[in-house]
């Protein structure tokens, strides 16, 4: 047991420095992907500046705030995409006939699945995500403990797994419907999206929606309360100490239902 | 006469694309109506977000949150006809693999092929998704609408001219793939200047006063700001008439720089396939 996963594990990481290496060939459009992702998380930023502008706050958070409670979630984001981004396209997979591959190989398929990309440009998401935490630390005049740096790295942890779990979730719907890549920005992206600004501004079934069972609100709202020292009427500040607990059993879920879809997968080739 | 038979005969061969590419639509609607999702829950996001700016708030810039309300629909239901066309990666992937030396040998235009072919599954979209959704909608929450008929009639002479120059200004980018043959980079700051300086989320009024001069010199404010304002009636009288004129201006650059641009690539293409 521990054998194999050991071989699964070196295995992944010679595939990854593999794939590393195909996207370095292109060396202009590795680059043109990294800045085009952090301008487009850029360009979210200023649009927030621009609608704070005539109304200084939102629901009693000033842009800093904002700033720093989008770069927390495109932080964890980054890690996710790294591991888990492709996993919205298995329904192409499928659909052709070439994801049988994964089935006769010596390694686990959802492993071999994960480390078929390893996606640089997720770099864009970091050179973003930290020069906006570093900037809203330093304008908010933040002094964490090392309690909180804690929180901060459990909440760059769990989000990673909430949002890889969620990925993962999407890519097994494949498995009965065969379509997901559809489902990720027809659901997940506009999903994500809401998460940018605090969950206090939307209605309770919401709230409820985002902690209890597609628990979006570990990523980046709960933690960032404890952050940033604010306090919420409805929610108590430990919780976003669970995010790394939160993230482990929410991607295990998730897990298992990809390995339910997998043990149903019947090929499309004939 | 005979210039009739050919421009009957013209406008029936377009029509035509209209006709097959609703087929088509109609053929994957599924497709139209997940999409539709996705348009609702955007709506939904920057509802609440102005519905938390305007919290404890009356009027903020002369605006009040009913017309903001408004704004924020009639702009989301825009947009959503707006992604029911051919997407520009779609236009770009043609480029890449070659297929549009293909359609440059057909007897047609394909710039305007491209725009028939999108009125079809728009008009899909807007008659089964589209107008469903928003009759529910604005029935159900009461925002502004326009009071008179000439209003609504120029706000629908204002969100097609809108739909012109989009579509101008996007064709002629996916375009610029014929001599960049990767546009990532540039390609976001592209989306990212028609997501703000349209107006699409945020109207111009709430923008800082130099922004707002820059957009008022960008042509992508005729967009969606434009027929948004006149929906909501922010803009009024000579305003109104003025905005439109300079959609038509902006359009009739926009249409020339994409034959610009479309007669070049033209060339390039018969430099490579020789």
């Amino acid at each position: 047991m521990v054998e194999s996963w050991l071989r699964g594990i070196s295995m992944y990481f010679y595939m990854v420095s593999a794939s590393i290496r195909a996207q370095l060939q292109y060396r202009y459009a590795f680059i043109m992907n990294i800045l085009g992702w952090a301008m487009t998380y850029a360009g979210t930023a200023i649009t927030m500046w621009v609608l704070l502008y005539s109304f200084g706050t939102l629901e009693g958070w000033i842009f800093w705030e904002l700033i720093f409670l989008f770069a927390l979630a495109v932080l964890s984001w980054g890690v996710c995409m790294i591991f888990f981004f492709h996993f919205r396209s298995l329904d192409q997979y499928i659909v052709n006939g070439t994801f049988d591959r994964f089935l006769v190989r010596p390694i686990h398929p959802f492993f071999h699945f994960m480390a078929m990309k390893f996606d640089v440009g997720a770099f864009g998401q970091f050179l973003f995500s930290i020069v906006a935490v570093a900037l809203s630390y330093s304008h908010l005049n933040l002094h964490w403990q090392a309690w909180q740096w804690l929180v901060f790295l459990g909440a760059v942890w769990g989000g990673t797994l909430i949002q890889g779990g969620l990925l993962v979730a999407i890519s097994a719907m494949a498995f009965w419907t065969t379509r997901s890549e559809r489902l990720y920005w027809v659901v997940m992206w506009p999903a994500k999206n809401l998460m940018n600004y605090p969950l206090t501004i939307y209605p309770r079934v919401i709230q409820l929606l985002v902690i209890f069972v597609l628990p979006f609100a570990f990523v980046n709202y709960l933690p960032a309360l404890l952050l940033l020292g604010k306090t919420s009427q409805t929610m108590a500040p430990f919780w976003g100490f669970l995010s790394p607990f939160v993230g482990m059993i929410f991607f295990w879920l998730c897990f298992r239902l990809w390995m339910l879809g997998l043990n149903r997968y019947k090929s499309a080739g004939s | 006469m005979i210039l009739e038979v050919i421009i009957l005969g013209t406008f029936k061969m377009y029509g035509e694309f209209s006709r097959k590419s609703f087929q088509r639509a109609a053929a994957y609607r599924f497709d139209a109506w997940t999409r539709i999702i996705g348009n609702v829950m955007f709506l939904f996001m920057w509802g609440f977000i102005w519905y938390g700016l305007y919290h404890g708030k009356g009027e903020v810039e002369g605006v009040s949150f009913q017309a903001m309300l408004s704004y924020i629909l009639i702009s989301q239901a825009l947009q959503g006809l707006h992604g029911a066309g051919t997407p520009l990666w779609e236009i770009q992937e043609r480029v890449r693999t070659g297929d549009i030396a293909m359609e440059m040998l057909r007897p047609y235009d394909y710039p305007t092929r491209m725009l028939f072919s999108d009125f079809g599954s728009i008009t899909f979209y807007f008659m089964t998704a589209i107008v469903p959704l928003y009759t529910v909608l604005f029935l159900v929450l009461k925002p502004v609408v326009p009071t008179s008929f000439s209003q609504g009639g120029l706000f629908v002479v204002s969100a097609i001219l809108g739909y012109l120059i989009r579509y101008c200004i996007e064709l002629t980018f996916g375009l610029f793939t014929f001599w960049l043959v990767e546009t990532g980079g540039v390609e976001d700051i592209f989306y990212f200047a028609i997501s703000l300086f349209s107006g699409s989320v945020i109207p111009l009024w709430f923008f800082p006063g130099w922004l707002e001069q820059v957009a008022g010199y960008l042509p992508f404010q005729g967009i969606f700001f434009v027929p948004n304002s006149i929906f909501v009636g922010q803009l009024t009288g000579q305003a109104v008439w003025d905005a439109l004129l300079s959609q038509v201006i902006w359009l009739l650059i926009c249409y020339a720089i994409l034959r610009f641009v479309w007669a070049k690539a033209s060339m390039k293409i018969v430099i490579q396939g020789g």
